[in-house]
């Protein structure tokens, strides 16, 4: 009954904004990613070309001059950050540092003023929304009830190699009982073992991405309130005795649910047009195969929340439908350009239902392995008459490679790995994947995908320089070229 | 350990200050190296910028009055002959019942086989267009990277090309290539490698032969207005081989339609053309002209000709020149100067089948 509702306040305001979008061509571009997919350095970069200009050969209307100007304009939720362009890419540029981790959400539009092709001046508003990657793996909790979210999670706590850093919880686990009578304290020490181990999943070494609740690993406000405080037992499907803590999590649950997830689905998700996925492929592949696998699970699962489907004309009054979707493996950069149809093979791989069903529904997907700031140029080195593909960059200080730690000024050519030609590889023959940080030491991991600083761009005459990337205009021209034309 | 890991290279990082480590822009020969390690920084192919072709056609705005014109215009003066031919049909009937059977019979001929042209015309421009478009889809494809487009843009090649025997072994090749990881691009290059190179080998083989045609009758002809006369022929035919050659087989007006493209795409590269070989040009004509005065007209009219078949390959050609290279003038005249006495050039052109077929 409240899915109902929910529904018919979704197409009223789809009907309100039809209406305003008829004198504004407005596009409500999503752009989502697991946690350092490299979001807020993507919308930075997107922003900065439109704003800017620079090097954009096949983003057509840029590179045939058609776009007058872009200007950055209020956007339209009050009650929404703006997205801090100008402080990310001072960072970016004269600091070389990669903006900080997004600790909550934030909203930045632009008016792209253009001459259609036949002439015409027209103007296109583009509304981007960034926030936390962590919230989007809430999103799935939306069909699930607490019994199926507590199963679900001992489940993936007791496969390798989350079972070693769940190992706390799970004894303190074995000593609650959820028939027994609700203990705010059992809860609070629950929920904070629970945070613990979420917290050690996501860590480097173990590169897992599928982690809900994801307000768990960045409350923001909402620290230490109830609707927060709450953890997985082991219940059966039965209805829960009253006034026992099995009960109150459950409530909590649900709590958790109203407050956060459906606000965030209704305001923010279920209103776009035009969908980007980021995903760090080389973050998982650097931790190992278990990683791989728990990307491969956590891309399911928040691919199956877009409402994907073509354009129709009550779809637009009623129901509005991502009509676009695209799959970016980012830090693209990270790998010498060989390599790059491999990458792209590889997440293609790990997004093959989801597509065949966006496929199905009728809209448009295409996958590309991009680079929003390219931080390194290529090289081969030569070395015992072996040669290798390289990528030269500067790595962040503290990343360690053959016991060697940098500093965070050092140039290196670095050569990451094979990656396998075929993607089913990655999984190994025999059952014999390949080596991680997860269960191997830095020394003897199959792949080694260096953190690297931004590039060092000189500043020219215009103001800050134009931002270097890897196949940015071929994501901007597949995302709302059309709309341009 | 699987084989996969055999193969697979371990990951390594070269600190660039390390003393064992050269940067340099070009390789050192095997010696100088040593045990050290080399870098060498490639060039930022991501930084070369990708040219945007202008749009072949000047854009079009609004309404096309002057087609609404044109077809108003035909459809009164259709209108005028069949009201014309009924008026005599109806003279026929009244002054004789079998005179008027017999007009009528002829008339509904006439009528039935102007249909039958009009449909094969019909057919031999959308089969001009369609070359068109495909052309622009491939500067399209190549211009994005896109794979899909390409694939798909392959595919309707190869069936273009279904009926050229001996395309067969290519076409089976680029089947094979289809399920293969290739960026867009490249599979484009590939489809041109594939299906394009026997074609611009056989069209530059029609071109030559046109050319010392033209030349040897100019060298021997008593008249200019004869001169003249034959090239518009010879190109005629030559541009109707090539485009036969390359699947477009036009029909008469879509050949109109071809003559007017070619030269407006000679008047638009005529200029390039000029600069690269003009002095070239002028410096053998002269040598030429100083042998012979018929010598040397007949060399000017050869390369009239050869430039003219050189814009009409661009023309017809459904892809561009991407992956091969574009052939050019001096080719096709050093060709003609050395194949003069070359035996085999004649029966090969003799085998290229100009037949319409199918249609």
């Amino acid at each position: 009954m409240f899915e109902f509702f929910e529904q018919i306040r979704l197409a009223g305001r789809a009907f309100a904004e039809f209406s305003n979008s008829l004198f504004e061509p407005t596009i409500r571009l999503g752009v989502t990613g697991l946690s350092r997919a490299g979001k807020t350095v993507f919308i930075t970069a997107l922003i900065h070309a439109l704003t800017r200009g620079g090097r954009f050969p096949i983003f057509e209307a840029l590179a045939t001059g058609r776009i007058a100007r872009g200007e950055l304009a209020p956007q339209p939720d009050d009650a929404v950050p703006r997205f801090d362009y100008e402080g990310h890419v001072e960072a970016l540029v004269n600091k070389r540092n990669w903006p900080d981790s997004t600790r909550q959400i934030s909203e930045l539009r632009i008016v792209i003023e253009y001459q259609s092709q036949n002439g015409y001046e027209r103007s296109l508003t583009l509304d981007i929304v960034d926030y936390p990657g962590e919230w989007l793996l809430d999103l799935p909790l939306l069909d699930k009830s607490y019994e199926a979210w507590s199963a679900e999670s001992l489940r993936l706590s007791h496969e390798p190699p989350r079972d070693r850093a769940a190992a706390h919880w799970h004894s303190y686990l074995a000593t609650l009982d959820p028939s027994s009578a609700a203990d705010e304290q059992a809860a609070l020490a629950a929920a904070r073992l629970f945070t613990e181990y979420l917290q050690a999943c996501r860590d480097e070494n173990y590169g897992m991405s599928l982690l809900p609740p994801g307000r768990f690993l960045m409350p923001g406000e909402l620290a230490g309130s109830p609707a927060l405080t709450f953890a997985p037992l082991e219940v059966s499907d039965e209805e829960p005795p009253p006034g026992s803590l099995w009960a109150m999590m459950r409530r909590r649950y649900d709590a958790y649910i109203d407050i956060v997830v459906r606000p965030f689905f209704r305001d923010h998700f279920a209103r776009l047009d035009r969908q980007i996925v980021l995903v760090d492929v080389m973050a998982a592949i650097n931790a190992g195969p278990e990683a791989v696998s728990d990307l491969d699970g956590a891309l399911a699962a928040v691919l199956d929340c877009f409402r994907t489907g073509r354009k129709t004309f009550w779809g637009t009054l009623f129901r509005p439908q991502i009509d676009k979707i695209l799959l970016a493996a980012t830090k693209a950069d990270h790998l010498h350009q060989s390599s790059h149809d491999r990458l792209e093979a590889i997440l293609k791989m790990l997004t093959e239902p989801a597509v065949k069903k966006a496929d199905l529904a009728g809209a448009d997907v295409d996958v590309v392995a991009l680079a929003a700031v390219r931080a390194t140029r290529e090289a081969t080195v030569e070395r015992r008459g072996e040669k290798l593909p390289c990528v030269i960059g500067t790595p962040v200080a503290g990343e360690i490679v053959g016991g060697e730690i940098f500093d965070g000024e050092t140039e290196v050519a670095l050569f990451p790995g094979d990656l396998p030609a075929d993607p089913k590889d990655l999984f190994g023959k025999d059952g014999q994947a390949f080596r991680g940080l997860t269960t191997s030491t830095p020394q003897e991991a199959d792949f080694r995908f260096l953190r690297v600083r931004p590039p060092v761009l000189e500043l020219t005459d215009k103001g800050t320089p134009a931002l270097p990337h890897i196949r940015l205009d071929r994501a901007l021209q597949f995302l709302f070229g059309d709309k341009l034309q | 350990m699987t084989e996969h890991h055999r193969r697979h290279r371990r990951p390594a990082a070269f600190r660039l200050d390390d003393d064992r480590v050269t940067v340099s822009p070009v390789r050192a020969s095997e010696r100088d190296i040593g045990s050290a390690i080399q870098v060498v920084p490639e060039p930022d192919t991501f930084a070369v910028p990708v040219p945007v072709g202008a749009s072949r056609d000047l854009p079009r705005r609004g309404f096309r009055w002057g087609a609404l014109f044109w077809c108003a215009a035909g459809g009164l003066v259709l209108l005028a002959i069949a009201l014309g031919i009924f008026d005599l049909i109806k003279d026929f009937f009244a002054r004789n019942a079998e005179l008027g059977w017999l007009g009528l019979a002829l008339a509904c001929l006439a009528a039935l086989s102007l249909a039958v042209i009009g449909i094969r015309e019909t057919r031999g421009l959308m089969r001009l267009a369609n070359v068109e478009h495909l052309h622009q889809r491939a500067a399209d494809v190549m211009a994005t990277d896109d794979r899909d487009k390409g694939g798909l843009l392959v595919k309707d090649l190869i069936g273009l090309t279904h009926k050229m025997p001996r395309l067969a072994r290519a076409r089976a090749n680029l089947q094979g290539h289809l399920g293969d990881i290739i960026d867009g691009a490249d599979l484009v290059r590939l489809t041109e490698r594939e299906l394009m190179a026997p074609l611009d080998q056989e069209a530059r083989a029609l071109i030559t032969a046109s050319v010392m045609r033209v030349s040897v009758v100019t060298a021997v002809s008593s008249r200019a207005s004869i001169d003249m006369l034959f090239v518009l022929i010879t190109f005629f035919n030559l541009l109707r081989r090539l485009s036969y050659l390359y699947g477009v087989r036009p029909g008469t007006l879509g050949l109109v339609r071809l003559l007017r493209q070619v030269i407006s795409h000679l008047a638009l590269t005529g200029g390039l053309a000029t600069s690269d070989s003009l002095i070239q040009q002028i410096l053998g004509h002269g040598i030429a002209a100083k042998l012979s005065a018929r010598l040397g007209e007949g060399l000017l009219n050869g390369l009239l000709t050869a430039r003219l078949g050189l814009a009409a390959i661009d023309v017809v050609r459904p892809l561009p020149f991407a992956a091969l290279p574009r052939p050019t003038l001096s080719d096709l005249m050093s060709e003609t100067l050395r194949g003069r006495g070359d035996a085999d050039e004649v029966p090969r052109l003799e085998s290229v089948d100009i037949s319409p077929k199918g249609d």
